[in-house]
């Protein structure tokens, strides 16, 4: 497995673990030993051995303490280096003398300060390649990898496993998007802060992403990419397997370069890199809800083919869905003469029900009527998917109706589902049931809408290349 | 810096990037043989826009009606003090006006743009983009991307345009932009496109090193 002494090494050893408890040298022992900082059910405390290193103490958070790598009589696989930026590279020296494989560098005061941080950064990149020593960062927040109950970061707890790596150019960011996803029940296969690059980059993770059996989807927080052109043609291979998502950041003009033709002044940055993601297969994320959600759903659910159909049992919600449809260029399906007819036939529709694309089927469909609509609507050979929508009425079904929705996913599975239950406090349970079986669903039509062009753009791109 | 008219021809030619007839002069004289009607261009570093100076004539139908505007070129020109400059009689095209161009990114590459028409192309921005080198495939995907597509696809009494001439200047443009590192921006515009054929009528190369 390639960058294993990262995603699932057997030692670790933490330099410049420290005693101070509001220093991030003690937050990364911390979560080795508890798993996080912060209290969360998530947390697992990793499972293999663990060994900091401080030559001024003897224990920390009581386990022992080592006064240098060579101290250390087993093997180090990883080290977390959270010294001063200024004795990296003796510390790198050590560990490469100490035969470590791969280290993440947490400490600051490299590129990002300038020229003076770029020397001292190149110098330690050349002691690590001498040695075969692998980098991520430095200044970073470290990585994540729940399966292997391993967090290597200071980040605030360690999320709940899942399908979707995010790989970020910001450390703060992850942060609190680890916050956010254990309020909002959601995975992550693994979590990179990748920092200033200095070996490892975006591209060697998207490959690393492509062969883990964990990962079904990739996100991307980006700043800027030093080799565009390795990146599309990497991404352009990994996304044939799997779909990966980007945030990219530096929208406005500020700070462009001065131009002295038309097409360099038309050609922003911001536009050349979104051209280059949708060249190579990357679905654009216009902001980070829409990270998660489209990473999310791209994870859960199959490419979609452009035509798919509403169904709903409000008629307003189902027009403001047509709109967003529309907007966003998804086709809605004719019904067919022979799918009107089954309905017709059925009888469980309303008389009043609309019998064509937005399917309403009345605010009193109870879930045998979206059984029969579900059904009957995926089997018609030309809708290739569909947005179920649900507004909360007197005689409304919830968690049936969810029952319904999952039928025809499993019986359909090539035909995705997203779900639109408009509402909160009685239909969470529901909504946790839908998710929980990978339907993902959205509280308001525009999003499920978005969510439905992101599978059909993946669609199209997987046809064309 | 800008490469001068002749140089770009040049380069244009290598690339059988059609362009109209093109004469280039000095004197203040005009007798050389050409196609009637045509348009009268200056060519000078100090310009960038050349409709904003005033100095481009369209559709001149004689040489007498070119001596004239080139006795108007020469006042301008003299207001405005400058020396260094060529004049450029060039056949005149009609149709559907295109801009192309190329941005050497620093990050992707060459980055090749397609847009529809003049100064439209600045204020609604409708443009499509495609990092180089491009498939014919992708070509078309450029035009189909460009929200004013339906003006390509003739609409009142307008025919439809040569949508396979439109592709063949956008792969020599890509191709020219691979060989050619040293050229760091090109803009064509206009490329008049009707139903026959695309013609790039005014070509502007910028070189690495201003």
């Amino acid at each position: 497995m390639v960058l294993e002494q990262f995603f699932q090494p057997k030692s670790i050893a933490i330099i410049g673990a420290s005693r101070n408890p509001n220093s991030a040298g003690q937050g990364v022992l911390k979560s080795l030993i508890k798993g996080g900082v912060f209290n969360s059910k998530t947390n697992r405390p990793f499972q293999g051995k663990i060994y900091p290193i401080n030559p001024n103490a003897d224990k920390i958070l009581g386990i022992k303490c080592y006064k240098s790598v060579f101290e250390v009589k087993g093997k180090i696989e990883l080290a977390v280096i959270v010294v001063p930026a200024k004795i990296v590279p003796y510390i790198m020296e050590e560990c490469a003398k100490k035969k470590v494989k791969g280290v993440i560098i947490v400490s600051a005061g490299f590129s990002e300060i300038g020229e003076k941080g770029k020397e001292l950064e190149e110098k330690v990149v050349n002691i690590a390649k001498k040695a075969s020593i692998r980098i991520i960062g430095p200044n970073c927040l470290g990585l994540m990898r729940p399966k292997s109950s391993l967090n290597a970061s200071f980040g605030p707890c360690m999320p709940k496993s899942g399908k979707v790596a995010f790989f970020s150019q910001s450390g703060a960011l992850i942060d609190s998007v680890i916050d956010w996803s254990l309020e909002s029940n959601y995975g992550f296969s693994a979590v990179v802060s990748i920092g200033n690059k200095a070996d490892i980059g975006i591209s060697e993770l998207l490959l690393w992403a492509l062969q883990d059996k964990e990962t079904k989807a990739i996100a991307i927080y980006l700043e800027g990419l030093t080799d565009g052109r390795k990146f599309m043609k990497i991404a352009k291979q990994v996304a044939k397997k799997k779909p990966i998502v980007a945030l990219k950041a530096g929208r406005s003009k500020t700070g462009m370069k001065a131009v002295s033709s038309h097409t360099g002044s038309l050609a922003g940055s911001y536009e050349i890199y979104k051209t280059a993601f949708n060249q190579s297969g990357v679905i654009v994320a216009e902001n980070v809800d829409e990270l998660f959600e489209t990473a999310d759903v791209l994870a859960n659910l199959p490419p979609c083919k452009n035509n798919i159909a509403i169904i709903t049992n409000g008629g307003g919600a189902g027009v403001l869905c047509a709109d967003h449809c529309e907007e966003l260029g998804i086709n809605l399906a004719k019904l067919s003469k022979e799918t009107v007819k089954k309905l017709d036939d059925s009888g469980k529709m309303h008389p009043a029900y609309s019998r064509r694309n937005p399917l309403d089927l009345v605010g009193d469909a109870l879930h045998d009527r979206y059984n029969i609509a579900i059904d009957t609507l995926m089997k018609q050979k030309n809708i290739h998917g569909a947005i179920v929508i649900q507004t909360l009425q007197t005689m409304t079904q919830p968690m049936l109706d969810a029952q319904a929705v999952l039928k025809a996913r499993k019986k359909y599975p090539k035909k995705p589902i997203i779900t639109s239950y408009m509402g909160g406090k009685f239909t969470r349970k529901a909504v946790e049931f839908l998710e929980s079986n990978h339907v993902p669903d959205f509280n308001v039509p525009y999003k499920a809408a978005k969510a439905m062009k992101a599978l059909i753009k993946r669609e199209d791109w997987l046809k064309n290349n | 810096m800008l490469i001068n008219q002749k140089k770009a021809g040049e380069l244009l030619r290598k690339y059988s990037i059609k362009t109209p007839k093109t004469i280039i002069f000095k004197e203040t004289e005009f007798n050389k043989k050409i196609k009637y009607p045509v348009v009268l261009k200056v060519d000078s570093p100090k310009i960038i826009h050349k409709s904003d100076f005033g100095v481009i004539f369209l559709n001149l139908q004689n040489k007498e009606e070119v001596n004239r505007a080139l006795k108007t070129q020469n006042t301008i020109l003299k207001m405005n003090n400058i020396t260094d400059y060529n004049f450029i009689v060039q056949e005149m095209v009609t149709g559907t006006e295109l801009i192309m161009g190329m941005k050497r990114d620093e990050t992707f590459g060459p980055v090749i743009l397609l847009g529809i028409g003049g100064i439209f192309v600045e204020i609604l921005k409708d443009t499509s983009m495609k990092i180089a080198p491009l498939k014919k495939k992708e070509c078309y995907d450029m035009i189909e991307k460009l929200k004013a597509k339906k003006l390509l696809e003739g609409y009142r009494n307008t025919k439809k345009v040569n949508k396979d001439a439109i592709v063949d200047v956008l792969l020599k443009l890509s191709k020219l932009s691979i060989d050619q590192k040293h050229i760091s921006e090109i803009d064509f515009n206009p490329v008049i496109v009707n139903e026959k054929k695309a013609i790039v009528v005014d070509a502007r190369l910028i070189e690495n090193g201003s």
